[in-house]
């Protein structure tokens, strides 16, 4: 693959290119068929490893020794912390301003007591993502049909989100599940994308903006609308992945919208 | 800040890419056992500098400390066994698993292909390697890959190119004569 443009590529397949960048990069593919290949090669590739190669877990003995290993590092923490740096020594300035800081620090300290987190639902999205993944906690409803997901959350939550198996575009529909936030039965479609679990929460929009796209703890979340509902897909899934589905689900939304 | 707290509030933040650092691990790893050792070191670690962990990608700084384990005991590994046996050489790079013999008895079509594919992917360069499987199976961005490796982002796109132009090469000259074999 000699064409200038092969990184360029690259990162469009990988999701890391700007919308414009993108339109640029697909208008040279078409006429670049080194360009093309190189696509055609970077799916099958991706295809494969994902297809054949095993989402290994950690062995169950492994985790519980970890977790014996923490206990005894909260049993007796260690005096002699060989990990942590050592101190450094503090530039003589650092001590003129140590009176200012302290009473920085305070201000600081009061100021964190107090609610300043821009959006806790983001927290909330998160900790309900943390908790699905917990054994036993990830679907009330376990079905792979949606005609059989959809008409669960009408007794068990507060609305009527789009559900549908992508399995053929790798997202494979596992199930539902109701959840409690922003004060009312939110509902949770599940998807698995490799190894990975995507919550897709949906709730009656009672905001005037929706959150931006953040990350999280390590968990990618992105919001959308569709009519009257609310929509955030959390996972440690990469970004494109993650939007991927977001377009399958915005596609299916606005269809189903239609008269 | 207790003890107990920050326990709590690692199971719900770290505890959860446990997976992704066992897998990690076992790429970078020669055995499962010495997976298990850094992985469960590389757990310590994190506890014990969670304190000081800022900004919110847990996942890239937990394998960043899976990374730098993997390198202090495989240094270590090589000056007992530079102490131990000396002259007998070092396996040569890039033989992360071990490479399965033919197993003419359980060779279903679909398990061959997965153990070509990890043998391949064991004898890419480990630099290749790691970028690779951080990217494609564990999802992560160039950024991310780039915290966890400590490489430049044009770096991690060159390496990135060239694993997977390897990998396919090597795929297409296994296969020859099967056109196409990967779907």
């Amino acid at each position: 693959m000699q064409c200038a443009e092969q990184y360029r590529v690259q990162a469009y397949f990988d999701g890391e290119v700007d919308a414009l960048s993108a339109i640029d990069i697909e208008r040279h593919a078409e006429r670049c068929p080194d360009c093309r290949t190189l696509l055609e090669d970077l799916a099958r590739t991706r295809a494969h490893l994902r297809r054949e190669l095993p989402f290994e877990t950690a062995p169950a003995p492994l985790r519980a020794r970890i977790g014996r290993a923490l206990d005894a590092e909260i049993g007796a923490p260690r005096v002699a912390t060989r990990a942590l740096p050592a101190p450094r020594t503090r530039p003589f300035w650092l001590g003129a301003l140590g009176s200012l800081g302290a009473a920085l620090a305070a201000g600081a300290a009061v100021l964190l007591l107090m609610p300043v987190r821009p959006d806790p639902v983001l927290d909330e999205i998160v900790t309900a993502h943390v908790r699905s993944l917990m054994p036993e906690h990830l679907t009330d409803v376990v079905s792979t049909d949606r005609h059989t997901v959809k008409p669960w959350f009408a007794g068990h939550a507060d609305v009527s989100p789009v559900v549908a198996d992508f399995a053929p575009e790798g997202y494979r529909l596992v199930g539902g599940r109701a959840d409690y936030f922003e004060r009312q039965r939110a509902a949770a479609v599940v998807y698995q994308h490799g190894a990975h679990v995507i919550n897709v929460f949906a709730w009656v929009a009672g905001r005037d903006a929706l959150p931006e796209a953040a990350t999280r703890s390590g968990y990618h979340l992105a919001f959308w609308r569709v009519g009257n509902l609310e929509y955030c897909a959390v996972s440690d899934a990469g970004w494109d992945e993650l939007r991927r589905l977001e377009r399958l689900l915005r596609d299916l939304g606005a269809r189903e919208q239609m008269p | 800040m207790t003890m107990d707290d920050k326990r709590e509030r690692f199971e719900a933040q770290v505890m959860p890419h446990l997976d992704a650092a066992y897998r990690f691990a076992r790429w970078l790893s020669r055995s499962p056992a010495d997976a298990d050792d850094v992985v469960q070191e590389a757990f310590l670690r994190a506890f014990r500098g969670f304190d000081r962990l800022r900004g919110s990608d847990v996942k890239a700084w937990l394998l960043t400390i899976v990374r730098n384990c993997h390198a202090s005991a495989h240094r270590q590994q090589q000056r007992r066994a530079a102490v131990a046996l000396p002259g007998e050489d070092d396996e040569p790079a890039g033989s992360a698993l071990p490479a399965p013999g033919p197993d003419p008895e359980s060779a279903s079509i679909g398990a061959d292909e997965q153990r070509t594919l990890e043998r391949l992917i064991a004898a890419l360069p480990d630099e290749h390697r790691e970028v690779l499987l951080l990217r494609e199976m564990e999802e992560m961005s160039y950024r991310e890959i780039a915290a966890v490796t400590g490489l430049p982002i044009g770096t991690v796109m060159s390496r990135l190119a060239r694993a997977r132009a390897g990998l396919r090469g090597r795929w297409l000259e296994e296969t020859e004569g099967e056109p196409r074999a990967v779907r």
